[in-house]
């Protein structure tokens, strides 16, 4: 309580003491403000206001115009016909998006992809963030910077790259032929595993770097601890590695889970045709059906979806902060 | 003139023409697809009218409308295909051309400028740069060892189930691309390739259904790669694409010898139009480079180098032999009487086309 | 026989030729790559003992608890527990049982989860488990903070969460790896007793590892001094103390002044030494033959200081001058530099308020002691 009254006390002597300052104290005080105000500014210039765009394009009517949608909000027609304008819109387009299943399935399917793509990612992401945490200090940084890089070289051409290794005559068939495990070339390329095996390769640092940094700062003498008190290695790691570690397998999973959600690129170059995904459905809409509207329907539909995990996910973080962990 | 009235009509002019740029640099925005243009073009028109070209590549139809539509390019001359340009003309994108600073337009080929008036009426917004069709490329050999025939002739080898169940182990490919694809079915069918009524969709969406299972992918430009290495044996693509990977598959000289076929039945034409947009900030300048592309010599010599047709008749007698007699590139006249093409759809019926075409492609 | 030191034992097992060790180590060597962590180290423990393994940092001394728990095997050599040699037996099925010197607490378990979680793993009844939990929250007195997360505790009670862990099992042995090192002086000085009586109470053979020698001599029944992977000796703290074996145990254990000089006669178990001039005459001799060089180990507090000669021809007596002091309530520390330029400390209790005969800096001084006030060592 003492620590907070003396600050008042303070800027009460502080103002009768310079009244003639009194600009002076209004600026340090709006400057003091800016400095909470500039997260916010951010957050409402790159998230808020592109959203609140795409939200008012979803709740409008498409048109052969530019921009392709109606109405568009300008003064030229004073403010009654702004006002006259928000009557205009309405959300048809959220309508539209239930009376056909292919939208649901979409979302259904995308939502299935990424999910087990995110499973995947986790199972073989584990024991390479493991293995890392547990490697000599020195070797680490190594280690890290080669987790991190295939960045270094564009996105696309690693997807493409992944054609080449499982077309039918591709690098995968030819060994797997050569070494005698198959009599035919395996159909990998087009198909939902293409897609699987993209996503793991792409988001697979997603995945580890989170989960080292958890596992890092684990206490290896805990895994001690718990074998000495009778548990075999493979319990000692569900009951003591895992717990401690799902922070770490969250964070990981939300960053592999959301973007995959909405996935364009790997589906379109690996995957089959019979892949549906909610990110071809919202290309489809925008670019074959010029329907920004709807489009920007179900845009603002995915990052419902897409929110409320990353709400899970940040109860679950203010939670370990309240625990001083 | 003498030399202070030269100065003087400078002075005029740069006040008069733009309130940046002064007159000695003139400039003008093209924004045109990628590897579409022999280069020297640029450089000869350039040191010709002192007029700088800023030269800007895209790959597809949809980013290059998707500027458009939200408008403020910079650009002054942009190149949509005609089922893109039309549809961009209703959304007031383009400004009309001025023909009296279009002398060389006598030039053009009555046959195409007939073809593309579908597109854009009395040809009022644009100027062919290049057309095609939308045919099959194939794998000579594996084509051969799967159907025992030397050439295709027919979209019989497409359309029919029983002939691609034989080239589906080998891989097939097909255009993701509905505006393509469901008039060539109608136009297989017999029915009007450019119908676009419920009915008319459905039936080409059934036939379509009926040839799904041996298709491996549908994409609108993976194919070139495909052919090219030898990857696939059929696909339905666009001319300049499959020459692309029959010139790709040459260069590698891998064994994988790719052709182009337009098939008896007939197929869909495209039009490659450059069109002027209506907040492009040089139009004079515009105007000169699409006179300066008119020339019979200078488009010829971009033919020449991209090895595509061209809507300028008078270049015909400047074009390499190896243009003007492929087939596949100028098709003779009986062939080019069953050309097809097709109006732009309303958004009511583009989203039955759409629709239908999600359905054949995922089977949902 | 007159005892060393001021304690009595009756536990003394190592005393019996016929008690049988409980832990054999036996020739045990350990390598880390060519790291020779532990060398060739023979070592027996009895049963109920309290004993401490104690030497500077890098001594071996954790690897040696470390192998005993199974987290590492012994390059070679062999360890016996009971009887039964444990190459090859995992940690999770030793009789042993850690306290780490990180408390290595579950962070994410209650206290009661962590104390309860080895009985679980052995497939304890829940009853039992709770009964148990319960009698060890009331020994280490945590009742009231069974449900806390570790976090939630301070320093001195999550030490004793750990020990509460280590013992719910009731192992046959309890290894303790620096228990006391985290907390503060005072707590550490209290937790010592507890641990003693702790011990006591249920019976159990400790082994600790420490690198604090107040610490070791406090609580342990024996005490092993190690340095570079050996064993220097095994003994009583009043042995170790008071009959050091060498000058490496002798100089790691407490202070001691070391007079290096040559054997000039021995006789009937006592010897004088020839030490730059002074004869010291020593009442405990040693194997050491005549010329051959010793060591003369006194500690500071078994020598006197005087201004004046003291009288009394039976004990040695060197004069010097006052170089330093260092007063430190209970007891005063003089440093005195002999004539020779040698330094000896002595110290000197405090038992009176105000003392007649004052020293200070640069005085003239001389210290002496008694013949058997210092042992001889030879090595």
């Amino acid at each position: 309580m003492a620590d907070l009254l003396a600050p008042a006390t303070e800027t009460a002597s502080a103002s009768a003491r310079a009244r003639p300052g009194m600009a002076r104290m209004i600026r340090n005080a709006l400057l003091g403000r800016m400095v909470i105000v500039v997260p916010y500014l951010w957050l409402l210039v790159f998230f808020l206001v592109p959203f609140l765009i795409v939200f008012k394009i979803s709740l409008s009517t498409t048109a052969i115009a530019m921009p392709p949608y109606t109405p568009t909000f300008g003064f030229e027609d004073g403010i009654s016909g702004l006002i006259a304008k928000f009557g205009e819109m309405s959300l048809d387009n959220y309508v539209w998006l239930t009376e056909d299943a292919l939208y649901f399935n979409a979302y259904v399917s995308s939502i299935v992809i990424a999910a087990v793509s995110t499973m995947i990612t986790l199972i073989v992401g584990f024991p390479v963030a493991y293995g890392m945490a547990r490697a000599p200090a020195s070797l680490r940084p190594t280690l890290l910077m080669l987790v991190i890089l295939p960045f270094w070289t564009s996105f696309l051409i690693r997807v493409y790259a992944w054609i080449g290794i499982l077309k039918p005559e591709g690098l995968l068939n030819q060994f797997l032929l050569f070494v005698g495990i198959i009599d035919e070339p395996l159909i990998i390329l087009n198909t939902h595993t293409a897609i699987f095996i993209g996503i793991v390769y792409s988001y697979l640092p997603f995945m580890v770097l989170p989960l080292y940094s958890s596992l890092e700062k684990m206490d290896y003498s805990l895994i001690e601890a718990a074998q000495d008190l009778g548990c075999p290695p493979i319990t000692a790691f569900w009951k003591i590695t895992f717990p401690l570690a799902l922070p770490g397998v969250l964070a990981g999973c939300l960053l592999v889970f959301i973007p995959a959600v909405g996935e364009f690129v790997i589906p379109d170059l690996l995957g089959g045709s019979q892949t549906l995904m909610i990110g071809k459905t919202l290309w489809n809409e925008f670019f074959n059906n010029r329907d920004w509207p709807v489009s920007s329907a179900v845009a603002v539909i995915l990052l419902l979806i897409l929110v409320v995990p990353i709400m899970l996910f940040q109860q679950a973080q203010a939670r370990a902060q309240e625990k001083g962990r | 003139m003498s030399g202070k009235g030269l100065l003087l009509a400078t002075t005029v002019l740069a006040t008069a023409v733009s309130f940046g740029a002064s007159a000695q640099d003139r400039v003008v925005n093209v924004y045109n697809w990628s590897d579409y243009i022999d280069e020297s073009i640029i450089e000869d028109f350039t040191k010709e009218t002192g007029i700088k070209v800023v030269y800007d590549v895209f790959d597809s139809n949809e980013i290059l409308e998707t500027k458009l539509l939200a408008g403020g390019t910079g650009y002054d001359i942009v190149v949509p295909t005609g089922t893109f340009l039309a549809r961009q003309i209703q959304a007031g994108v383009f400004q009309k051309l001025d023909k009296s600073k279009l002398p060389n337009i006598s030039n053009m080929w009555d046959m195409i400028q007939e073809r593309t008036e579908k597109y854009d009426p009395g040809n009022d917004y644009s100027i062919n740069y290049m057309w095609g069709t939308t045919g099959i490329g194939y794998n000579v050999e594996k084509v051969k060892e799967a159907l025992g025939i030397d050439r295709i002739d027919s979209w019989d080898v497409v359309f029919n189930p029983d002939n691609l169940a034989k080239l589906a182990d080998c891989g097939v490919y097909m255009l993701d691309a509905p505006a393509e694809m469901i008039p060539a079915a109608l136009n297989y069918l017999g029915e009007n390739p450019d119908g676009k009524s419920a009915e008319e969709i459905a039936k080409a969406e059934e036939l379509l259904l009926s040839i799904r299972p041996h298709i491996r992918k549908f994409h609108s430009s993976e194919y070139i790669n495909a052919l090219a290495n030898g990857d696939i044996c059929l696909a339905v693509g666009w001319s300049g694409d499959v020459f692309q990977a029959r010139d790709r598959a040459a260069e590698a000289d891998q064994g994988v010898t790719v052709d182009y076929s337009i098939p008896k039945g007939g197929a869909q034409m495209w039009f490659d139009q450059m069109a002027i947009p209506a907040d492009a900030k040089h139009v004079e300048e515009a105007h000169e480079f699409l006179n300066y592309i008119m020339r019979p010599e200078v488009i010829a010599k971009a033919s020449n180098y991209v090895f595509y047709a061209n809507g300028n008749k008078a270049s015909q007698e400047f074009l390499d032999e190896e243009v003007i007699g492929d087939p596949a590139v100028y098709p003779d006249e009986e062939t080019m009487a069953k050309l097809f093409t097709t109006t732009p759809p309303n958004p009511r019926e583009q989203r039955l086309m759409t629709r239908a075409w999600t359905k054949v492609v995922t089977g949902q | 026989m007159k005892s060393l030191g001021s304690i009595r034992r009756s536990f003394a097992p190592w005393a019996d030729p016929a008690a049988k060790p409980y832990i054999l180590f036996e020739n045990v060597t350990k390598k880390f790559g060519d790291f020779v962590a532990v060398d060739d180290l023979s070592l027996s423990l009895f049963e109920r003992e309290f004993f401490a393994l104690l030497g500077a940092s890098g001594c071996g001394k954790s690897t040696l608890l470390r192998m005993l728990a199974g987290f590492e095997e012994p390059t070679s050599g062999r360890i016996l527990l009971d009887g039964q040699d444990l190459r090859g037996i995992p940690p999770y099925r030793r009789p042993v049982n850690m306290m780490f010197q990180s408390y290595a607490l579950f962070p994410h378990m209650t206290v009661e989860q962590n104390i309860a979680f080895g009985l679980k793993q052995d497939g304890m009844p829940k009853p039992e488990i709770a009964e148990r939990v319960g009698a060890m929250l009331k020994l280490v007195k945590l009742e009231p903070f069974a449900r806390r997360k570790p976090h939630q505790l301070s320093g001195g009670q999550r030490q004793r969460v750990a020990l509460a862990r280590s013992l719910a099992k009731r192992p046959k042995v309890l290894l303790l790896d620096e228990p006391l090192g985290a907390l503060d002086k005072k707590l550490r000085e209290e937790t010592q007793f507890e641990l003693m009586d702790l011990q006591q109470e249920l019976g159990l053979t400790f082994i600790v590892v420490t690198h604090d020698q107040e610490e070791a001599m406090t609580m342990a029944d024996r005490i092993a001094i190690m340095d570079r992977g050996t064993v220097k000796q095994v003994a009583t703290p009043a042995e170790i103390y008071e009959a050091p074996n060498s000058r490496f145990v002798a100089d790691f254990v407490g202070s001691v002044n070391l007079f290096e000089g040559q054997v000039s006669s021995a006789g009937n178990g006592a010897m004088t030494i020839a030490s730059n001039g002074f004869a010291i005459r020593s009442a405990n001799g040693s194997e050491a033959g005549t010329g051959s060089t010793v060591w003369f180990a006194i500690r500071p507090e078994k020598i006197r200081v005087a201004s004046r000669k003291p009288v009394g021809a039976e004990a040695n007596a060197i004069e010097g001058e006052v170089y330093d002091i260092a007063y430190l309530g209970d007891m005063t520390i003089y440093h005195i530099r002999l004539d020779d330029g040698r330094i000896v400390k002595a110290s000197t209790m405090n038992s009176a308020r105000v003392s007649e005969d004052v020293l200070t800096w640069n005085d003239r001084a001389w210290i002496s002691f008694d013949r058997d006030a210092g042992v001889v060592l030879t090595a």
